[in-house]
């Protein structure tokens, strides 16, 4: 990893030290990067970039893999914080898989940065999700309940996104989603998307029930495709599954 | 005639729907079981001042929340409460976050609520018995039997007054089933509220608000006649801890211990009012843990809709999640998709 890489991503603290503009979208967010650190992980080495946002408390963070400041091209994945299933390794979600596959992808392809969001963040939508799996136990899931609940909130998220693109100084990026909506969000906050990399998770034995429809009746505690809550906005695409 | 959207409620909530409805030129009827609007941000008169039985002053963010607070009169006291007195904790403790702007209401808090009723369909003194599912719509039975229909129906209740009315209704929709349950998880605190006139010559309290650490009784002090300058004597509006308040809900004496601790608490005078008043809140508040993100708007399978706002349908709690989660409803009922 070289100095200059490290110096572009670290000046951006200081250049943001007093940053101020009229913020994205309705809610109209700002960000300002505050701290970047190295990140080794056992997907590769990272450097973390810490955001503070003028709406709310969530930190959110990007992770990034190579040179990206002033890219063109640079492969980019939106990933809602999930506790249950980043962390816990919840089957009730398939987010655990869409983040360690998304932080692959960007390995994979020399460069890129994963947008860490900080969906939970407000406090109680941890507490909220529990009511929301207790919902869906009771055979009860609605869109409208869901939506009470704050899952979620995709409008303020890409506002989020696209700042934090804009402030990683990326010129055009490529975005890791099976979700033509996520792109269409983006450009309207005025990120230029260059292209898109299909998420494709490969499979295991936590997600094989995908490509075996028989599996979809076959008494799976909570039926894992048909009653699910949106944590990521990416529909899962699993390798070999037909699309 | 029969109108469009029947918003049971007309509290801030019901009330910032209801308005946003008939900007966008929808006809809306309000009712509600009091003898007038505002539900909590009530205002009681005793010997000719107003005391805030509920609501105590007005905070928030929210910049069309703010504004139409202060389009509602000019006799504001911005900032109020200034002088905050005790370390206890307060009923909202948002309203003294960094950012957060507070307003008391010289005229009293209900000035707000009459000032967003004007120009609306308001029918008073109408209590919502049960609600009826029919073809095309829905209605509700008002107490003694009369039945008030709508194609579009909106509960702006307190959340467990609106699962009453839900649990009281048979086969109830899948989607307003699954309401009834969201609503069922979580439940409003209750507050026991006294307000008392002091005799003339009583020294004024050197503090607008106060949040006793010490006490498991009170939560707050409210000193009203800091807001009504000049006042001719001392008022304080005291507030029961909602633990407290749980357990002496049907205790007659309840008062009489209110006051005994405001003695206690604050100097012997509190405890000796020439003249009291007292109110019981069954549902005065949620707690943080229970707020939702948003109003709910259910299509019903037979036509119509029925929808919920108030002050847990928004984050934070408070009048400004009443007023913000009315108006999103009523944004989202006057959408053209829903007519």
């Amino acid at each position: 990893m070289s100095v200059a890489v490290q110096d572009a991503l670290r000046s951006l603290v200081a250049r943001d030290r007093d940053h101020e503009c009229d913020g994205f979208g309705p809610s109209r967010v700002c960000v300002r990067v505050v701290a970047v650190a190295e990140l080794p992980t056992r997907f590769g080495r990272f450097r973390l970039v810490g955001f503070w946002n003028n709406r709310d408390g969530k930190e959110h963070v990007a992770m990034v893999h190579g040179e990206v400041v002033g890219g063109e091209d640079v492969a980019v994945r939106l990933h809602s914080e999930c506790l249950t299933g980043d962390v816990m390794g919840s089957l009730r979600c398939d987010c655990r898989d869409q983040l360690t596959e998304g932080l692959r992808t960007i390995q994979r392809e020399g460069r890129g940065v994963l947008l860490y969001l900080r969906q939970e963040g407000r406090g109680i939508g941890l507490l909220n999700k529990i009511r929301a799996y207790a919902l869906q136990e009771q055979g009860l899931d609605t869109v409208e309940a869901n939506q009470a609940l704050g899952f979620r909130d995709d409008e303020r998220d890409y506002a989020v996104a696209a700042h934090m693109i804009r402030s990683l100084g990326m010129r055009s990026v490529r975005v890791v989603t099976n979700n033509p909506d996520k792109i269409r969000q983006l450009t309207q906050h005025g990120v230029t998307v260059s292209g898109r990399i299909p998420h494709v998770i490969p499979p295991n034995e936590y997600n094989r029930f995908y490509l075996e429809t028989k599996a979809r009746r076959s008494g799976h505690m909570i039926d894992l495709v048909e009653e699910r809550l949106p944590e990521q906005s990416d529909r899962v695409v699993v390798e070999g599954m037909p699309r | 005639m029969v109108a469009e959207v029947l918003v049971v409620g007309g509290g801030v909530s019901g009330l910032a729907c209801a308005r946003a409805l008939a900007a966008a030129g929808r006809s809306v009827r309000i009712l509600d079981r009091a003898r007038g609007v505002g539900g909590r941000c009530a205002t009681h008169r005793l010997l000719d001042m107003p005391f805030d039985m509920g609501v105590g002053f007005l905070h928030g963010q929210d910049e069309g929340f703010l504004s139409e607070v202060r389009a509602s009169t000019e006799r504001r006291i911005e900032g109020w409460p200034r002088r905050v007195e005790g370390s206890g904790r307060p009923c909202q403790p948002e309203a003294f976050r960094s950012g957060e702007k507070r307003i008391a209401l010289a005229d009293g808090v209900r000035t707000f609520p009459k000032h967003l009723a004007q120009g609306l369909e308001v029918r008073t003194a109408a209590r919502v018995e049960r609600l009826v599912l029919a073809a095309g719509g829905a209605g509700v039975i008002l107490e003694g039997g009369e039945e008030v229909r709508a194609r579009h129906l909106v509960f702006a209740l307190a959340a467990d007054q609106a699962l009453r009315l839900l649990e009281g209704t048979p086969d109830l929709p899948r989607p307003l089933a699954a309401v009834r349950a969201l609503l069922d998880t979580s439940s409003s605190e209750p507050s026991l509220a006294v307000c008392a006139a002091y005799p003339e010559g009583t020294a004024p309290p050197p503090w607008d608000a106060w949040y006793p650490e010490g006490s498991h009784v009170l939560q707050y002090l409210g000193n009203e006649s800091s807001k009504r300058q000049p006042a001719s004597f001392v008022g304080l509006v005291l507030q029961a801890h909602p633990g407290w308040s749980r357990q002496h809900l049907d205790d007659p004496a309840w008062p009489e211990a209110l006051l005994a601790e405001a003695a206690r608490v604050a100097g012997e005078w509190a405890g000796h009012p020439v003249a009291h008043h007292a109110h019981r809140w069954r549902f005065a508040r949620s707690d943080l843990a229970s707020e939702l993100a948003g109003p709910i708007l259910v299509r019903l399978p037979s036509g119509g809709s029925v929808g919920f706002c108030g002050d847990r349908f928004a984050p934070g709690g408070g009048v400004e999640a009443a007023w913000v989660s009315g108006r999103e409803l009523g944004r989202r009922l006057a959408a053209p998709e829903v007519s």
